[in-house]
């Protein structure tokens, strides 16, 4: 089966060789999610983001099954060189929400000791609440470690996490279903918690718990959103690294 | 405040756009100066680059060192493509979703569970403290908290 070559030689272990195959296969499964997304008229499931995620695991779920190889396997081989490539557009990505926020340098001025302050007092309260509703649902102390840090970039979450006796791959796994459940239902949430009549709260909110995807998001709300979320992923990441740590020490955690 | 808004969208709009490459250019070496900054911080205390790399854009925008119209377009363009740069990262999961299933199928769901009740207690709790802090800022301190 020379022809599996063209996936990046999926029945080789090794990380590497091709990347077309990673590269088409995003762009494949993200544009059936735009096109789902467009005849569903915009049923939330259908979030081009979601269905791009699901269909993307499914097929290469699919081949692995095919080639007679594991999917951690066939992800590695065959998925990974090309989705690192833009999974590295995230970096120039991030740094690009400091031109929304830029743009509302006037809001910044007039607020930055209401934002810093929300953002601290709003992230020990959530701490609290998250640790009891997982400590409700039974989750053990490794488990809730990993909970506590997801707030914060990804880069940042996972270090912490192992720090405070989480496993950073759960962490990890964590940050990207707040970004793709804040995708899907930023609108819906919005509503029904009536978060509209403050921007510069709904922009924050959405900026902690969805990361750049939510601060994408904000942006299409409008332009106090999007900056209030831009400053919100960056100061949230700090906070995470200063309150995180003695939090989870002060509940015995590790 | 109003007239600060409308002076930084002409500044915007009196330039022609620079062109892409010059653009990319200074993503491009922001980003370069972000990686060297970034290892600086102790293993404890980690910021990675691209968070270091937001602050330092914005600090040279406040400064007056680069010009909205130096980077708005790219910019624009990569925040439109948020979404989709998130499709590999959301793949990813492939690798791992082993951590569901290791401590029985209970426990994956009810991490699951977990993990979507901590982003809307997250974006709620953050949202109401905020709408607290501005409501203190306007009844005690008599501070106008109106934008548009």
């Amino acid at each position: 089966m020379t022809w599996v070559n063209f996936f990046g030689n999926a029945l080789d272990p090794k990380v590497g060789g091709m990347a077309f195959f990673g590269i088409f296969l995003s762009l494949a499964v993200f544009l059936i999610g735009k096109y789902l997304f467009k005849i569903s008229k915009g049923f939330f499931l259908f979030q081009p983001l979601f269905v791009g995620m699901v269909l993307g695991i499914f097929i290469l779920w699919l081949m692995a099954k095919w080639f007679g190889v594991s999917l951690p396997t066939f992800y590695q081989s065959a998925y990974k060189p090309g989705g690192d490539i833009i999974f590295w557009f995230l970096n120039p990505a991030t740094i690009a929400f400091a031109i929304p926020l830029y743009r509302r340098n006037d809001v910044v001025k007039k607020f930055w000791l209401e934002i810093i302050l929300s953002l601290i007092v709003g992230m020990i309260i959530s701490l609290f609440i998250i640790y009891y509703v997982s400590k409700l649902l039974g989750l053990d102390n490794t488990m809730i470690a990993s909970m506590l840090s997801q707030a914060a970039t990804t880069a940042i979450a996972m270090p912490i996490s192992g720090a405070v006796g989480g496993i950073p791959a759960v962490t990890a796994m964590a940050c990207i279903i707040n970004a793709v459940l804040i995708y899907a239902l930023a609108d819906f949430l919005i509503k029904i918690f009536r978060l509209n009549s403050d921007p510069v709260g709904a922009g924050l909110g959405l900026g902690t718990a969805g990361h750049t995807v939510g601060s994408a998001k904000a942006v299409q709300l409008g332009s106090i959103q999007g900056a209030m979320a831009s400053i919100a992923v960056v100061v949230i990441s700090i906070v995470v690294d200063i309150v995180v740590p003695p939090f989870a020490h002060m509940m015995g955690l590790f | 405040m109003a007239s600060n808004q409308e002076a930084t969208k002409t500044a915007a709009t009196e330039h022609e756009p620079a062109p892409i490459l010059q653009q990319m250019g200074i993503f491009a070496g922001v980003l370069f100066v972000s990686s060297l900054i970034s290892p600086l911080f102790p293993k404890s205390f980690p910021v990675p680059t691209p968070v270091i790399g937001l602050i330092l854009m914005y600090v040279l925008l406040a400064s007056h060192i680069i010009k909205l119209y130096q980077v708005e377009k790219m910019a624009d363009f990569l925040i439109s493509l948020i979404a989709f740069l998130f499709v590999p990262s959301g793949i990813q999961m492939a690798n791992s979703l082993n951590v569901f299933t290791d401590d029985g199928a209970l426990t994956g769901v009810m991490l699951i569970v977990t993990i979507i009740l901590a982003t809307v207690i997250l974006l709620v709790v953050i949202a109401y403290t905020t709408a607290g802090f501005m409501a203190i800022s306007r009844k005690v301190f008599h501070k106008t908290t109106d934008i548009q």
